[in-house]
């Protein structure tokens, strides 16, 4: 497992998430996985381009991304996923991934950008990225479960 | 009907004077904030068409409020105005969605230049909207007739930021002067009979299909963008790798942009092939 590849990733959701609204951020695991993966809920797919590129996915079911929307949006009650959940959770998935770059350059690697997000929502799907391996990352924020899949190399 | 302006800085000082500075170019100052606190709830009553934002501020700093604006309305239109202007805060901003800077002390010619280029039409952009999906067809078209010796021919274009995945999306990123994605979705059944011809045998397994589909979309991407350069070279774009997603009744989304998108008819089946791209940075100054 790349540190320097991870890292940055990390540091971008500790760094963010308190600035949109969430108390804590918790770490729960890191592990490496092949490069076709199984979902449930929401993935957010955002590709990355520069000396690191690939590709981040940030997944999480559908009744935890109602409850992430509702914390982003100020508490505004969410009961459906709908456009405005969805543009509220790819905004995050923007900043988080936008921060990545900026954590990279603070390591001397510059010349990276991202991609506009594109969500997919479905169940039992399959995702295959186009590295190897994956490093799959759960985090818990303010008790919301995620899984942040790391899809970079060099 | 004149632009409605809010103004987001903690010094009352350098609000005063940016308002005045903004009344006097005929700009409407709807609210003001002096940091993180009044910023969602100012910005939620007054309803501006743009946000002007301090960087140094005591607390959040404009890093922080331009991401919580946009947290809360991803349509948000924020000008950055500071003193402090390096490479790596413009990129960082730029990342986030801002779509102006200028520098402190502001010239009121600079900012109206930068609130004019914000609210009007960007020439560049419009051109690569218009003239995208034409070459993304042409660069489909071109991959099947190379790839499998078989004719391609299209259907109506639509526009949406919403599709249902037929059964495979290969989502690919586009870097550049603009920021976009394409995707490109088919049935298991048609991408199997392309793998089939392709690899000249029966695609071994799932995974051997969703392999092809990807390379697929990888060379009708790199092709497109490649004439989109030739055409424009100052688009400057570039394909991110891949991603491959595979499940029945799959809702696709690109909550920030607009897909134009077109269905392909070949002897296969359907492709479905949908592009769009950002708006996002306009003026820097």
């Amino acid at each position: 497992m790349d540190v320097s590849i991870i890292n940055p990733v990390l540091e971008a959701f500790t760094n963010i998430l308190p600035q949109i609204g969430f108390q804590t951020v918790t770490r729960q695991g890191v592990s490496l996985a092949d490069s076709t993966l199984l979902y449930q809920g929401v993935l957010i797919n955002v590709g990355v381009l520069g000396p690191v590129q690939g590709t981040i996915l940030i997944g999480m079911d559908i009744d935890s991304a109602k409850q992430f929307a509702s914390k982003m949006m100020m508490g505004m009650e969410v009961t459906e996923f709908d456009s405005l959940a969805q543009s509220a959770i790819s905004e995050m998935g923007n900043m988080v991934c936008a921060n990545v770059c900026t954590n990279f350059v603070k390591s001397g690697i510059n010349g990276m950008d991202i991609s506009p997000p594109t969500l997919l929502i479905g169940n039992d799907g399959q995702v295959r990225l186009a590295v190897p391996k994956v490093i799959v990352v759960d985090f818990s924020v303010d008790t919301i479960k995620i899984k942040v899949y790391v899809g970079l190399y060099k | 009907m004149s632009i409605r302006i809010m103004i987001v800085d903690d010094s009352a000082f350098s609000r005063v004077i940016l308002a005045d500075s903004l009344q006097q170019e005929g700009y409407e100052v709807v609210g003001e904030a002096d940091g993180l606190e009044s910023l969602v709830d100012t910005y939620s009553q007054c309803k501006p068409d743009i946000v002007t934002m301090d960087i140094a501020m005591p607390g959040a700093d404009g890093f922080e409020c331009s991401k919580v604006l946009l947290a809360y309305d991803a349509m948000a239109k924020i000008i950055v105005i500071s003193s402090m202007k390096d490479e790596e805060t413009e990129a960082e901003f730029r990342r986030i969605g801002v779509v102006g800077y200028v520098q402190k002390p502001v010239e009121s010619e600079v900012l109206k230049r930068v609130i004019t280029g914000v609210m009007s039409p960007d020439r560049l952009y419009e051109q690569l909207d218009n003239w995208s999906i034409d070459m993304f067809q042409e660069a489909l078209a071109q991959s099947v007739t190379r790839m499998t010796k078989t004719t391609t021919t299209f259907s109506e274009q639509t526009r949406s930021d919403r599709e249902v995945s037929q059964g495979i999306t290969v989502v690919i990123g586009i870097i550049g002067r603009y920021s976009g994605s394409m995707i490109l979705d088919l049935s298991r059944e048609t991408a199997e009979k392309m793998a089939a011809v392709i690899l000249r045998r029966p695609a071994k397994n799932q995974e051997e299909v969703m392999a092809m589909a990807a390379e697929f979309a990888n060379i009708v991407g790199g092709v497109a963008c490649s004439m989109l350069n030739k055409k424009e070279s100052a688009f400057g774009l570039r394909v991110s790798p891949p991603s491959v997603f595979c499940g029945e009744q799959t809702k696709i989304a690109s909550p920030t942009i607009q897909l134009r998108g077109i269905y392909a008819n070949n002897d296969f089946g359907r492709i479905y092939l949908g592009i769009g791209f950002k708006k996002g940075m306009v003026l820097w100054m």
